[in-house]
């Protein structure tokens, strides 16, 4: 394993960094309205463009990629944070339910807010909300005198999943249809509605997520080798879980309650990094930030770039990518473990 | 002996029953509308539930399921000769179920003017009231001839109907609402788009720079809060964002007044007095 010293941790964070750079770049030179390069310089440094190209440049491009950039550094940061949490390479962001929380407290208001007269906006209020109760009820349940056996949470985290789907389709089959269309646009997820004001929000738990994290990093990599070792290492296992599950679930909470379910970000981008670095969490977790950002922000460049005006949600981009990348990680992974 | 019984009553009480009445499940709410401005209420045995939520005048009818869920034992049980569907993939093969049981399935699209104006004349048939269609229908055309006529002159300001703001969806060249648009005199800047209702970016929206933006969509208290964010879409500007009601786009059998609306809409608004 490759020792990780101060210099590597700041070339990589360097070159993640400079991917991301250029990421956002794409982003805000790239659109369905095939600007010219010279009217998007004027609108960034605020020389006389038209107010057309000036919205489309500052109002709908930039402040989607840093939507995007947050949402998924928050997904990827979770994912690595749960996969080490739980010990499990499958744990993602969504498998302790706290997706299908969210799912299921947005749906509700899609699906009956109309006659309480909610209105769209009340839409990622509810899901936070649902995100919470989520996290609060896997404790009840999962929790035996103030210890969380890994295994309990992940069997109450599938289980509460399914039984958000089977209620997300019993509400989606009683409501009308708009309203059944608009919970499977909300399924799949996209960064379409943009608002300055819920990014700040996503920031604010990742922030404090990766506040949490960072300092927990080395206890992190001694959960590796199980409760007991670490226990036995001096790490407050109970308490480091405790407070790092409540910290993930919040920033999965958040990125789930104003963009919905984007797949594959929190599984794919931990285990590319952890192929690329190694799996030193004090260098995974700030680079699976970044990473994540990169990733999305690159994916809803797609998805809004498409000839003709068109657009597709960038969860739809995500799952179509994703998902063969990670089938040949794995295919990889296994050619590792295996050779002779 | 005693199932021959049975059959000789069933058959008796069915001779015995006053002249025989079509019994029809509607499974969409234009369909059902369409019956009802045929005059042909009195057929239907059985309604979709958003038939029920449309029009009250159906709401006390056997229920038979949603777009998702209709459901088979349901119609089996209302007995009917006749149900009539827009065909969806939604519905799956209830269709080819329904026929296997020997139900006739009356099978009717709805995307464009003239499969509109198709459904009207074959449910007037149907339930046998084809004065009443063919009427119906002549309306309609009249309409739109008028309205064809009157707007050729006059200036083609260039529109996009919205039907849902987030995520952006608007009425594509496949609608027959982009057909009634065109009738009206609008220019669809979505016209490009052969689906009904294709999903646009924003930026899309904010370069194409409509003249006149048409809201349909479901929220319409947040249509103009919404709107006046993005002042450099000329329509914003020139104040001429105008918000219908969801009624506007139903393709049932009073195209003629959603055409009025449109026109309506389109209508340029230089006699604006100015605070």
């Amino acid at each position: 394993m490759k020792v990780l010293s101060p210099a590597r941790v700041a070339f990589s964070l360097a070159m993640l960094g400079s991917l991301l750079a250029l990421a956002l770049l794409l982003a805000v030179v790239s659109g369905a309205s095939a600007l010219p390069l010279s009217e998007v310089w004027r609108a960034l440094i605020g020389d006389d463009a038209t107010p057309a190209a000036a919205d489309i440049v500052l109002r709908v491009r930039l402040p989607r990629a840093l939507l995007g950039m947050a949402v998924g550094a928050s997904l990827a940061v979770a994912g690595v944070l749960f996969q080490a949490l739980l010990r499990n390479p499958l744990a993602d962001p969504f498998v302790l339910g706290v997706s299908g929380g969210a799912a299921l407290g947005g749906i509700l208001v899609l699906a009956l807010g109309s006659s309480f007269g909610l209105g769209y906006a009340a839409v990622p209020p509810a899901a936070f909300a649902g995100a919470t109760l989520t996290t609060l009820l896997l404790y009840a349940v999962a929790g035996v005198r103030g210890h969380v056996s890994s295994t309990h949470l992940l069997l109450t985290g599938v289980v509460f999943n399914a039984f958000a789907s089977a209620a997300i389709v019993f509400l989606a089959s009683i409501s009308g249809l708009t309203e059944s269309s608009n919970i499977f646009l909300w399924l799949i997820g996209s960064l379409s509605a943009i608002r300055a004001e819920v990014t700040g929000w996503v920031v604010f738990f990742l922030v404090a997520g990766l506040a949490c994290a960072l300092p927990m990093a080395r206890g992190l990599n001694l959960l590796a080798l199980g409760e007991e070792s670490a226990q036995q290492l001096g790490i407050d296992v109970e308490r480091q879980k405790r407070l790092l599950l409540l910290a993930t679930s919040f920033m999965v909470g958040a990125a789930v309650s104003v963009a919905g379910l984007i797949g594959f970000v929190g599984l794919i981008i931990p285990h590319l990094l952890r192929l690329v670095l190694g799996p030193d969490h004090r260098l995974l977790v700030p680079a699976a930030a970044l990473g994540g950002a990169v990733f999305l922000v690159v994916c809803d460049t797609a998805a809004r770039t498409l000839p003709g005006g068109r657009e597709l949600p960038v969860g739809a981009i995500t799952a179509v990518a994703g998902g063969p990348l990670f089938l040949w990680l794995l295919r990889r992974q296994q050619r590792r473990v295996f050779a002779p | 002996m005693l199932a021959v019984f049975l059959i000789l009553a069933v058959v008796a009480s069915a001779a015995a029953e006053e002249p025989e009445r079509l019994r029809i499940v509607s499974l969409n709410p234009s369909l059902t509308e369409i019956l009802l401005s045929l005059d042909a209420a009195d057929t239907l045995v059985g309604v979709d539930d958003y038939s029920a939520r449309q029009q009250p005048s159906v709401a006390e009818l056997p229920r038979v399921g949603g777009l998702f869920s209709p459901n088979l034992e349901a119609i089996v049980a209302l007995e009917p000769d006749a149900v009539v569907v827009v065909p969806a993939a939604q519905q799956r093969d209830l269709g080819e179920r329904l026929e296997q049981l020997g139900i006739r399935v009356v099978s009717l699209p709805n995307h464009r003017l003239e499969e509109v104006l198709t459904s009207i004349t074959e449910l007037g048939a149907l339930v046998d009231r084809d004065q009443a269609a063919a009427a119906r229908v002549a309306v309609i055309r009249r309409a739109v001839a008028e309205s064809r006529s009157a707007t050729a002159e006059a200036p083609h300001p260039r529109v996009v109907m919205v039907i849902q703001r987030d995520p952006l969806y608007v009425v594509g060249g496949g609608s027959y609402l982009h057909e009634l648009l065109d009738v009206a005199g609008a220019r669809n800047i979505a016209a490009g788009f052969s689906e009904a209702y294709p999903r646009v970016g924003l930026e899309w929206l904010l370069a194409a720079a409509p003249d006149v933006i048409l809201d349909a969509s479901p929220d319409a208290a947040q249509a103009e809060a919404y709107w006046s964010r993005w002042p450099s879409l000329p329509a914003v500007r020139a104040n001429r964002i105008v918000v219908l009601s969801a009624s506007a786009w139903r393709p049932g059998p009073f195209l003629e007044q959603s055409l009025q609306l449109l026109a309506d809409a389109l209508r340029p608004t230089e006699l604006r007095v100015a605070p």
